[in-house]
């Protein structure tokens, strides 16, 4: 039997219901970084309340992990599950475009 | 397109990924940068916004400096005038009264006193002249206008580089600020020309238009090029920007290569201030 479905389709139907795995990298408390935390957890509330799962990264402390994922700049957030992974760079400001990215548009309050 | 000639999926993927990069850094959304060995701390808006702190209080120091300078001048000009040229007059009247005293045998000496009074009445005239330079009392008697129409005569005199000046400002009144720095670019771009521009006509006009003053000083000569215009070595061209930028305006300088130069002031009126209805002239 064929799979018709669409991969858009396929996509948003594997994004409901699953638990969103974040690593966020940052750098201390510096302006942008502090956005980005704050932009992940409005997020998380108003879009995956109760399925995500999200770890923050202080490259200024541990900067290995940010090598071992090929991140070059802070703040970055990898969207690690459910897959494909997503890479975003910036402080998530614009949250229009961070939903589209990571597949949420249409699952918010 | 071929499948060869086609961007692969990594390649595409690449290209995004320095788009994003370059995207995050001209938004200001970058805090640190990560090297191999180091990470770079990035604070570029903030360093703007330091930059043009710096350059406020700069330009806060430069028209201070300048407001200092012309005080000094104004006294300096002033002490000549009273001091000197007074020491020079009573000179020349007491050259005067030695001369009557003299009898007709003493024809040597009074060639000598003759020339000594010439040699006086020059001076004074230079002391005149120097104290006028200094603190221009021209502009407080007779107004910006007037002083620039003589400005242009003098400028005709002495350089023999024919020169006209033009406005619609008619008697309208200018405080003494936006006077004097007015004047002191008109002086400093008749220096550029005469250093500078092998011409043979100038125009000064000064024009009331659209709510902004109008300073306009041209010549034919061969034209200054761009980077004379951005040296930032010359100094005679960013004392006439900071002159304008303390009135809250701007100041361009355009040159035709063989065809002339043209300085253009634009002041806004509310900070120079013209009282009384203009008048065509």
């Amino acid at each position: 039997m064929k799979k018709s479905r669409k991969r858009g389709t396929r996509e948003k139907a594997t994004a409901r219901g699953k638990t969103y795995v974040f690593l966020l990298f940052v750098a201390g408390h510096e302006t942008n970084s502090l956005q980005a935390r704050n932009n992940l957890a409005r997020l998380c509330e108003e879009h995956l309340k109760g399925r995500s799962k999200s770890t923050i990264v202080d490259v200024l402390k541990d900067a290995a992990v940010a090598h071992t994922h090929n991140v070059l700049l802070t703040p970055t957030l990898i969207l690690i599950a459910p897959l494909p992974k997503v890479v975003l760079l910036g402080n998530l400001r614009d949250t229009k475009q961070v939903l589209a990215s990571l597949r949420l548009v249409g699952t918010g309050p | 397109m071929s499948d060869r000639n086609r961007p692969s999926r990594k390649q595409k993927s690449g290209k995004g990924k320095a788009e994003a990069f370059i995207h995050a850094l001209r938004t200001h959304q970058v805090d640190a940068i990560i090297g191999e060995r180091h990470i770079m701390l990035v604070r570029l808006k903030r360093a703007e916004e330091d930059l043009r702190n710096s350059r406020n209080q700069l330009r806060a120091l430069v028209a201070s400096l300048q407001s200092i300078r012309e005080e000094e001048r104004a006294n300096i000009g002033r002490d000549i005038h009273d001091d000197l040229g007074q020491k020079l007059a009573s000179l020349e009247l007491g050259l005067s009264w030695l001369a009557r005293k003299l009898t007709h045998g003493q024809q040597p000496l009074r060639q000598k006193i003759g020339s000594l009074s010439v040699l006086v009445t020059t001076m004074i005239q230079a002391i005149g002249r120097i104290a006028d330079e200094l603190r221009p009392n021209v502009l407080d008697e007779l107004g910006l206008v007037k002083t620039l129409q003589s400005e242009a005569r003098e400028f005709e005199r002495h350089t023999e580089i024919r020169c006209r000046f033009e406005t619609n400002i008619g008697n309208g009144k200018l405080n003494r600020a936006g006077s004097v720095a007015i004047l002191r670019i008109v002086q400093a771009a008749f220096t550029n020309i005469v250093r500078h521009a092998e011409a043979s006509r100038a125009r000064v006009t000064l024009i009331k238009k659209a709510g902004h003053l109008i300073l306009t000083v041209s010549d034919n000569g061969k034209g200054i090029t761009k980077k004379l215009v951005h040296n930032p070595h010359s100094l005679g061209i960013s004392g006439m920007r900071e002159r304008a930028i303390a009135l809250k305006g701007r100041l361009s300088l355009r040159g035709s290569k063989g065809k002339g130069t043209t300085v253009t002031l634009r002041v806004p009126l509310s900070q120079v201030r013209i009282g009384d209805k203009s008048v065509s002239s």
